[in-house]
């Protein structure tokens, strides 16, 4: 696929700008990671190799250190050494949070986003660097790869968790009862653990049938994920069908998935240049493109 | 080809039936479960003997329950209740808290829903004093 420089540029800014959020909002979370005691540390991923957990100052410095190349690669600054560095740290932080007997997965597209954009040239325009003088290339695959591999990572990754519902679960996983005691279930341990249930648990609970409707949206959701790359329509309807499942299961479950709630997980998926240069319309300040310049390039591009 | 070959990898985990991070098999809520569950916690003990429900923070040093729940099982699997006893009653902050009890309780979690009644039966892990408690 071709794309603009611009459009690989605006994945870069939401999605490393995004992961570095979260890292300074939970850093209380991920710092106290260095503070858990040995014997319940069970390493997975990359670190499955180690007997200890890391010492508090490794931690801390790791950190400190993917904020700064978080906020640098989302900017575009120094993007060759800051976006491997934040790929690195973030995947070394996010694997560690996972590494207490429980495997989360609230922050895998976040570690595997990085991974992909640290391999991508996502600094050529919109970014720190560019500004240094570099002409900002053409539209190209070189541009559009990184952005296809991110957008198949996005589509997999809800295949997968439907998968896995048929595989564990069997079709009676939508009969109802089973989302029905999860959601039950969980409201239960944030009672018994102190924590506040979410607000429609009971609601869903009771809900009856509409918990079947409920059980088969998800399997077509998370099965039906790769048409979301056929055309704009049914992407547009895939995405917003699993935006509202996700927001589902945090009125219901109060589980939240970051990425998807915040709309980072499908940025791949669109063409960011056009809402970037937009909302810059907007807020009355250009570009370094004139906006009718990216789009003719576009039109060219699509023959 | 390069697409391929990193769909293809996304997908070893499901091939290998291996849950992993940052390649994982997706399994939350996957797997059919039963009305009646069994949830380890702790709760704290004041000096009449009443019980109170301690938070995550106290419970796991966390703020995620998963978590808490599952470093609880897990010392509870290896013999180290009491152990992990210990820990709770030393991040323990209510004066009116004297004691810990590291259980793991059966609920139908339908009914704890629907009418705030569905505990079945407890097993006692660990029984510990809160240090400077007064019991």
């Amino acid at each position: 696929m071709v794309a603009p420089a611009e459009r690989l540029a605006a994945f870069r800014a939401i999605a490393n700008g995004f992961a570095t959020a979260y890292l300074v909002v939970r850093a209380p979370m991920f710092v106290d990671l260095g503070d858990r005691a040995a014997a319940d540390f069970d390493p997975v991923g990359f670190l499955a190799w180690l007997d200890d957990p890391l010492p508090y100052w490794l931690v801390v410095t790791l950190l400190v250190a993917a904020i700064w190349a978080g906020a640098a690669s989302a900017l575009g600054w120094r993007y060759r050494i800051t976006a491997p560095v934040f790929a690195l740290t973030l995947l070394a932080l996010t694997t560690l949070r996972s590494s207490w007997g429980q495997l989360l997965h609230f922050e895998n597209l976040m570690a595997l986003f990085a991974i992909v954009l640290a391999f991508s040239p996502a600094a050529d325009a919109w970014s720190l660097d560019a500004h240094r003088g570099s002409r900002v290339p053409g539209p190209s695959a070189r541009s559009g790869h990184p952005l296809v591999v991110a957008s198949w990572i996005v589509v997999a990754t809800y295949v997968i968790a439907g998968i896995a519902k048929l595989r564990y679960g069997g079709w009676g996983w939508i009969d109802g009862d089973t989302l029905r005691n999860h959601i039950a279930s969980a409201a239960a341990r944030l009672d018994l653990l102190g924590g506040i249930p979410a607000p429609f648990a009971e609601l869903a609970v009771r809900s009856g049938d509409l918990l079947v409707v409920a059980a088969v949206l998800t399997m077509v959701v998370e099965l039906g994920a790769p048409l979301a790359l056929l055309d704009r329509r049914l992407r547009n309807a895939w995405v917003g069908a699993t935006w509202l499942m996700h927001l589902g299961i945090l009125a219901t479950m109060a589980i939240g998935f970051p990425s998807p709630l915040f709309g980072v997980a499908f940025a791949p998926l669109f063409r960011l240049e056009l809402g970037v240069d937009r909302i810059a319309g907007w807020i009355g300040r250009g570009t370094n493109r004139p906006v009718n310049e990216v789009i003719s390039e576009q039109q060219g591009s699509r023959g | 080809m390069l697409t391929v070959a990193i769909v293809t990898l996304l997908f070893v985990p499901v091939l290998l039936d291996r849950d992993d991070f940052p390649l994982a098999t997706y399994p939350m809520y996957a797997r059919q479960r039963a009305e009646v569950v069994a949830i380890t916690t702790a709760v704290g003990v004041d000096a009449t003997g009443g019980e109170q429900r301690l938070g995550l923070g106290i419970i796991g040093q966390t703020d995620d329950p998963l978590i808490a729940v599952g470093e609880l099982r897990a010392a509870v699997r290896v013999g180290e209740a009491d152990r992990r006893c210990a820990e709770i009653a030393r991040r323990v902050d209510d004066p009116s808290i004297v004691g810990v009890l590291v259980v793991t309780e059966r609920h139908d979690v339908v009914d704890h829903v629907k009418s705030g009644d569905g505990f079945r039966e407890r097993e006692v892990h660990a029984e510990c004093d809160v240090p400077g408690g007064q019991s």
